[in-house]
Parts: C-alpha cells; sequence; structure tokens
C-alpha cells in the first residue's frame, strides 16, 4: 500500500473556511435512533455526541463524560458528565437524557448497541418499562450495569447511535427530527436539500471551545466519476478515488501528492451456507477455498491498494495474530477434496449458484472466482441482484455460495467473529453462514466476557482457526481507505473503522491551511 | 365548443390508465425479491427489530389489504410516508419536482429548437453535403448512450476547458442546466431533426406548395409558413412520444450530473424498496405521460383543422 504523503510543517490551527465533501448518497436520517448507515451515521456524529469517543489510533477518550470507571467485576461503568456541556437549543445536558437517549435508541435501528446492559433484551422487547441498568446519580452521573462483563463496552458508549439527544425536542419535532436534529455536537444543521447538497454550520457554543471550520458542505453525487471531476476542478476538499483509478491517482503528478491510502477494519469475503448442500460436505467448502488465488484479486483487480487476506480479522485489528493460517492457495489440493467427496474433476457436482450484489468490482470478482474455479472442475453460475434482493437471499438461507463483506463497528475482534460465527446470530444478525459449532460457540463466549487482554485474544485466535479450516467463509482481501485529499486540509484524521474520512473523523479538529 | 368532447373524453381515458400503471408497479413489487424492512436495516439487522418494522411498514398484512389501503389513502391526497426518509412522500416528490420539470423543459426546447432547425435546413437541400452531415449527427445523437454522452460534455467543458460547473443543481443558476439539458436533450433532437426533415420534404412535394411556387412566393415563405404548420402534424406525434424517452433518460442524466430530480430519487428508492416513494413517482411520472399525450392530441386540433372535423 502506498504511503500516506507527508504533510507540511503545521503553522497552527487557522479558524474559518469552508470544508467541502461529497456522498454518494443522501443521507436517509439525522436521527441517531433511527440510522442505519454509514452516510447518516457521518453527519450524526458531526451535530450530536457521545459519552466517548475513539481517536484515530482507536483509544477510547470522553466527550460527554469528562470521566468513567470500571467496577472491580467488570460490569459497572459509572461515568461523569461534564459540566456547561449544552444542547444547541441552549438548555445543559443532565444525566436524564443520557438514559431517555439511550432507552429511545434500543428501541431503534441498532438495539445491539444496548443489549448488552442489564434490562435490555426486556426492555427493547417492550417487556419492560425502562433499561433497569441505566441509573442516573444526581444530575451529572450515569452507572451503567451490565449483564455479565463485556470488554468493548466502552466502544459501544462511542457509537452514534448512542448519542445523547434532548427530550423535548424530540416530543416537538416528533418524527421530524430526523430532518430537524439537534445535538450537543460542534456543528449544526445549517440547510439540507435533498439530494443536492447538506450544510453545516459551526456551534460556537460547543462545550469544547468554538469549531475552526465555520462550514461544512456535503454534496450529493452519487456517480463516482462525477465526485472525482468535481474535486479534480477544485470544488471538493475531499473525495474518494473511483474505481479502477488508483494507481492513476498515484502516478499522476496533479493527484499523486493529495492520494491517501490506509488500512480499514474489514474484510471481503464469499461465504459459505454450510446448511445447503453441496456445501455442508467441508471438503467442497475447503475444496473452493483452495483454488481461490487471492493475489489475482489484490494486484490485479484491486491495483494493489488492497491487502492480501492475513484471515478473517484485518492486521489493523486489536488482537489480530499472526500466527493464524487462512486455507492456501493450492488447486492440486483441490482437486483432491473434491475426488475425496465423490467429485473427480468436479464430475457429478451440479453447477454452482454464486451470488453477489451489484457493483462493477463484484463483476469482476465474481468472473474471476468463475474463471479460478474452473480449473478444478467446478462450474459457476452467476446470480447478480441489486443489494435488496441479495441480502434477502443471504439472510433466508436459499444462496449457498455468496459474497459478503464486514467493515467492524467498533475495533474489536467480537464484533468479526461473534457477530458473523456465532450460532446465536444465525440469519440477519451476521452468521448467514448459518453455522453452528459448538466449540467455536464457546471459545467465542468465553473471549466475549474475558477482560482485555491477550488470553482474552488468545481465544479469538483459536476461533478464527477453526472457522478458517472449516472453510465457512474465504477472505478475499481486507479493505483500505482512498481518499484525495487536498494538502490545505489540516486535522482530518484516518480512522482504521471508517472506509472515507468522512464518514468517521470528528471535523471540529479539521482546517484549512489557505 | 369542438374541443370539449374530445376532450372530456381523453380526460375520462385517464382514470383507468393511471389505476393499471398503479397496478401493475404495486404487483411487480410484491413479486420482486427483497424486503424494505431488511433493506432499511443494513448489513446486520436485529430479527426483533425486522419484525416490529415490517409491521410499522404494514408489511404483514395482505397485499390487497395493502394495495387498496395506499389507494384508499390516494383518493385523499396522500401518497403515505417514505419507508427510508420518514417524511410524507407528497413532500419528498415536491422536493425534486422542481428540478426535474426544470430539465425536462430545457430538455425539450433543445430538442424542439435544435432538432427542428437541423430538420429544416437539411430539407431545404437535400441529398447535400450540409443535408448528410445534419442527418448523420442526428443518428450519433440518437444512437449515443446517455451516461457516456454526459460525461463526456462534462469532461470537455467543466473540467477541461472550466466554461460550465460539473454537477450540481446550483441553487437553480443556469449555467448549471446547460449540461444536463444538452446532454438528455441530445436523445430526442435527432429524431426530431430527422422527423422535421422527412416531413418537410413530403409537404414540399404536394401541389399547393408547388402553386405556391408557380405564383413567384419567396422560398422562405413557402417552407416557413405553407409547408412547416403541415410538416409539424408529425414532429409533434414525436415530441409528444419523445416525453418518454426524457423520462427513460432522466435517471441516468441526473445521476451524471448530481442533478435532484424525480428520476434519480426512483431509481434509488426501487434499490431500497421504498415501496410508497415508487409508487408516487410512478404516479408523477405517468401522470405527466398522459397528460403530455393529451396535450399532443389538442395540439393537434389546433394545428389540423381536419382533426377537428372528424372528431
Amino acid at each position: 500500500m502506498a504511503a500516506l504523503p507527508a504533510a507540511p510543517a503545521p503553522v497552527g490551527p487557522k479558524p474559518g473556511g469552508i470544508f467541502r465533501l461529497a456522498f454518494g448518497t443522501d443521507p436517509p436520517t439525522l436521527d441517531p435512533a433511527q440510522a442505519s448507515d454509514t452516510t447518516s451515521s457521518s453527519v450524526i456524529r458531526q451535530i450530536f455526541d457521545a459519552l466517548l469517543e475513539l481517536d484515530e489510533r482507536l483509544e477510547v477518550r470522553g466527550a460527554v463524560a469528562e470521566r468513567w470507571a470500571v467496577s472491580a467485576d467488570q460490569r459497572v461503568y459509572t461515568f461523569h458528565l461534564r459540566r456547561g456541556v449544552g444542547f444547541q437549543n441552549g438548555r445543559e445536558l443532565g444525566a436524564s437524557d443520557v438514559k431517555y437517549s439511550f432507552e429511545r435508541a434500543a428501541r431503534g435501528k441498532r438495539p445491539w448497541v444496548f443489549e448488552k446492559i442489564m434490562g435490555a433484551r426486556e426492555f427493547i422487547r417492550g417487556r419492560a418499562s425502562d433499561i433497569t441498568g441505566i441509573r442516573t446519580v444526581g444530575e451529572r452521573t450515569v452507572e451503567i450495569t451490565l449483564e455479565r462483563p463485556f470488554a468493548p463496552f466502552a466502544y459501544l458508549m462511542a457509537y452514534d447511535a448512542a448519542s445523547i439527544v434532548p427530550r423535548e425536542e424530540v416530543a416537538r419535532r416528533g418524527a421530524t427530527f430526523a430532518s430537524h436534529p439537534v445535538g450537543t455536537g460542534a456543528f449544526r444543521l445549517g440547510e439540507w436539500r435533498h439530494d443536492d447538497q447538506l450544510v453545516l454550520e459551526r456551534f460556537p457554543r460547543h462545550f469544547r471551545g468554538v469549531p475552526l471550520l465555520e462550514r461544512i458542505v456535503f454534496r450529493i453525487i452519487p456517480a463516482e466519476i462525477t465526485r472525482f471531476n468535481e474535486f479534480r476542478t477544485g470544488n471538493l476538499d475531499v473525495a474518494d478515488i473511483p474505481t479502477g483509478y488508483c494507481r492513476r491517482v498515484q502516478s499522476d503528478p496533479r493527484t499523486s501528492e493529495e492520494v491517501a491510502i490506509w488500512p480499514t477494519l474489514g474484510t471481503s469475503a464469499v461465504r459459505f451456507n454450510v446448511e445447503r448442500p453441496p456445501f455442508d460436505d467441508r471438503r467442497i467448502r475447503q475444496a473452493i477455498a483452495h483454488a481461490v488465488d487471492p493475489r489475482v484479486a489484490v494486484n490485479g483487480l484491486l491495483e494493489g491498494c488492497v491487502s492480501a487476506p492475513r484471515g478473517i480479522l484485518p492486521p489493523a485489528m486489536p488482537g489480530f495474530n499472526e500466527r493464524v493460517r487462512p486455507l492456501a492457495f493450492d488447486p492440486a489440493l483441490s482437486r483432491q477434496l473434491l475426488a475425496s467427496a465423490g467429485y473427480p474433476g468436479g464430475r457429478g457436482l451440479p453447477r454452482i449458484a454464486y451470488y453477489y450484489n451489484t457493483t462493477e468490482l463484484n463483476q469482476r470478482i465474481a468472473e474471476l472466482l468463475q474463471a479460478e474455479l474452473r480449473e478444478i472442475g467446478v462450474r459457476l453460475e452467476l446470480r447478480r441482484l441489486d443489494w435488496a434482493a441479495h441480502i434477502k437471499l443471504v439472510d433466508d438461507g436459499t444462496a449457498g455460495f455468496f459474497r459478503q463483506g464486514w467493515i467492524a463497528d467498533y475495533p474489536d475482534p467480537e464484533n468479526f467473529l461473534t457477530v458473523l460465527f456465532h450460532s446465536r446470530n444465525i440469519g440477519p444478525a451476521g452468521n448467514t453462514s448459518r453455522y453452528r459449532n459448538p466449540a467455536v460457540d464457546r471459545l467465542l463466549d468465553e473471549a466475549d466476557a474475558m477482560p482485555a487482554g491477550p488470553a482474552r485474544f488468545e481465544r479469538y485466535r483459536e476461533a478464527e482457526q477453526v472457522i478458517l479450516d472449516d472453510a465457512v467463509w474465504v477472505s478475499l482481501y481486507h479493505y483500505s481507505s482512498r481518499a484525495l485529499i487536498r494538502r490545505y486540509v489540516r486535522g482530518l484524521e484516518r480512522s482504521p473503522l471508517s472506509s472515507a474520512p468522512e464518514f468517521l473523523a470528528p471535523f471540529r479538529k479539521v482546517w484549512l491551511d489557505r | 365548443m369542438t374541443f370539449v368532447r374530445p376532450l372530456a373524453q381523453r380526460f375520462l381515458a385517464l382514470g383507468p390508465v393511471l389505476f393499471g400503471i398503479t397496478l401493475l408497479v404495486f404487483a411487480l413489487n410484491a413479486v420482486a425479491l427483497g424486503d424494505p424492512a431488511r433493506a432499511a436495516l443494513g448489513q446486520r439487522a436485529d430479527p426483533e427489530v425486522l419484525r416490529q418494522l415490517r409491521h410499522e411498514y404494514a408489511l404483514d398484512r395482505p397485499l390487497v389489504v395493502q394495495y387498496a389501503t395506499w389507494i384508499g389513502r390516494l383518493l385523499h391526497g396522500d401518497l403515505g410516508r417514505s419507508y427510508r426518509q420518514q417524511r410524507p412522500v407528497t413532500e419528498v416528490i415536491a422536493d425534486r419536482l422542481p428540478a426535474t420539470v426544470r430539465l425536462a423543459v430545457a430538455a425539450t426546447l433543445v430538442s424542439v429548437v435544435l432538432g427542428m432547425g437541423a430538420g429544416a435546413l437539411a430539407a431545404v437541400r437535400p441529398g447535400s453535403g450540409l443535408d448528410h452531415a445534419l442527418m448523420g449527427a442526428a443518428v450519433l445523437g440518437i444512437s449515443t448512450p446517455v451516461f457516456w454522452l454526459g460525461m463526456m460534455l462534462a469532461l470537455v467543458f467543466a473540467v477541461s476547458l472550466d466554461w460550465l460547473p460539473v454537477s450540481g443543481y446550483g441553487g437553480g443558476d443556469l449555467a448549471h442546466l446547460v449540461l444536463p439539458a444538452l446532454t438528455l436533450g441530445a436523445l430526442h433532437t435527432g429524431t426530431v431533426a430527422r422527423m422535421t426533415r422527412g416531413s418537410l420534404l413530403d409537404v414540399v412535394r404536394l401541389d399547393y406548395i408547388q402553386t405556391a411556387r408557380a405564383k413567384g412566393v419567396a422560398e422562405w415563405v413557402v417552407l416557413g409558413k405553407h409547408a412547416l404548420r403541415n410538416a409539424l402534424i408529425p414532429v409533434v406525434t414525436v415530441i409528444g412520444i419523445g416525453l418518454a424517452d426524457l423520462l427513460v433518460g432522466a435517471p441516468l442524466t441526473e445521476t451524471v450530473f448530481a442533478w435532484p430530480g424525480l428520476g434519480r430519487m426512483l431509481v434509488a428508492a426501487v434499490g431500497e424498496r421504498d415501496l410508497p416513494v415508487v409508487m408516487g413517482a410512478v404516479l408523477v411520472f405517468a401522470v405527466v405521460y398522459v397528460v403530455g399525450n393529451l396535450l399532443v392530441d389538442l395540439a393537434y386540433l389546433v394545428i389540423d383543422p381536419r382533426t377537428r372535423a372528424s372528431e
């Protein structure tokens, strides 16, 4: 991967200026409880604050919470709120706002952010009137008790679903709160012309001081080539790199110094539904895994701008272990495995349907897989569908062999391995392979409840190796963020949790050196 | 009063046509793969939330009830709420309609002015180099994919020459309209040019034109006054049919130029299975198309008195 361009020595933050970016789609909502997509989340993060936040090194920092403490049994988190945190409507934030916001969001679109809290599951299912594990102590202290210890819980408190909202504004606006959001964030909504542009203006009374940028303009530009052209003509300060342009922008002297590529906590893969013949036979899955050469996709289709697969967890993930071994490219072994499963040279094996959602890259990868599997005698039939149809067939188990990618919501192996492979998550909750392995479940359950540290990561490593050996998931590559960033843009964090800088970076830190 | 009866007949036909279209679109959505509730939840969906959302969207009710409810609301002017945006569909459409109307009107002007101009020029000297060049350009215009043409125009006039904006609505600034209108208009300009030329050439061979020429009437008067009016009848038909081309081309043009119109919104809504928005947008497109064709019929009545007589 290319190194980040060296920035000139800083001269000190300059206030003012308009920061111009683009999204591919209009954010569906600006309500933290209703969002389920990265575009909405990226705007929500600027308008609202949560108790905590993550920096670009993935370290947890206080946001609305000034400090916090964890009990000896790792179950009770006590958050002490800052004084003088004001909502954009002028009212000061208090502990009861936290309880209200969490309970509201727990019944929203991302309840999993709160389900580790004691009493949350009952509340989410409508069997309790509040979440008993959230308790306010005075005006500025919130105590959260978990069902059982969960090491990554602090990350969840930094998630945008856990943003704090003012009750009176939600009550006043009702459903239109989604388009008239009020938070405590460094920026507030200025103007929103749907499908055209969304403007944020700085909130001068933000508890961290006046933000440097005067305004942020998100243009809504669906075609990646148009976003690229807008960047080239100087109308955007940040843009993504269009598919197939990665080498070109690195070698073009007009853009080479503005290219930024960094690893992301995500993996692109193909998966099997292990309940569906012939993939209920481990040998067939292993035969396919050994026939796929990820180097072709990484160096050819993706121009070397992503990393070759090292397992399920991406190398930038805390807990990533060098000792994990994915099944290696070995066509001879593939043929042996096929023969031992009763299909020598692929004879007698029915044509296999491969499902993927519509993008140009996915199409090219599907064709590559088709060619690679033809070498061992496996015939692939390509089934290209739009996202809604694809996810339906994947969720309901119709798809036996399919594309799936995953970018971590927070930097912990639990968010990959437990979500994607624990038997309690079969179906839309994440385990679309419908994989049931009691040994893996046990390892994951143990690891999830252990305190942070090497012993916990070792449990995840064991589980990951079993899953890889079972060929439930075949990694194709680890994602990277690829962006064009003007050299005068300063303070833009490059979080490994994000596939683009606009999605996670706190813009209150950004300033324009021009 | 001659217009009243044919107009009334056509208006009466609108109802069943629009009803049929909504039924067809609803049925297509019902058989299409994909669940609106699942599509709204991103990659990781909690089964309980999925069930609640399906209930909230009334997707757990029989299809007949869903459709009847939609029709019932429609009769009260309510198109429902967008699943994805959680806003009334009328509001969602009203946000985008001005941009689409603006683009459609501009593209129609482009195709009518350029198409009729080129067609008339070509008809003046049939078989000449100019005729061949114009008709060659017309065929090129018809066969060039909208997406490609849009990208090329943007590259040349916005990126390389820096004469016009690359994309966006620009708050209604005319400069932002030029490239999208040329792109969308080009689709139909060629057809209008070819029809104008052919129609003019047919008319100029008729006896009354020969008579006018024999009487010494100036050629521009013969073509501009006597021939063009009669030649317009098939051209108007083509312009009317061209509305369909505009509707087909709008999503692509709006995507290339980030134009905040209905076409792009409809394509996104189909992908997200946002059924109320899909139904609402298709209804608007259908009304525009049907009313557009009604206006074409009316134009016949104005242009050609014989049509009035036959009615």
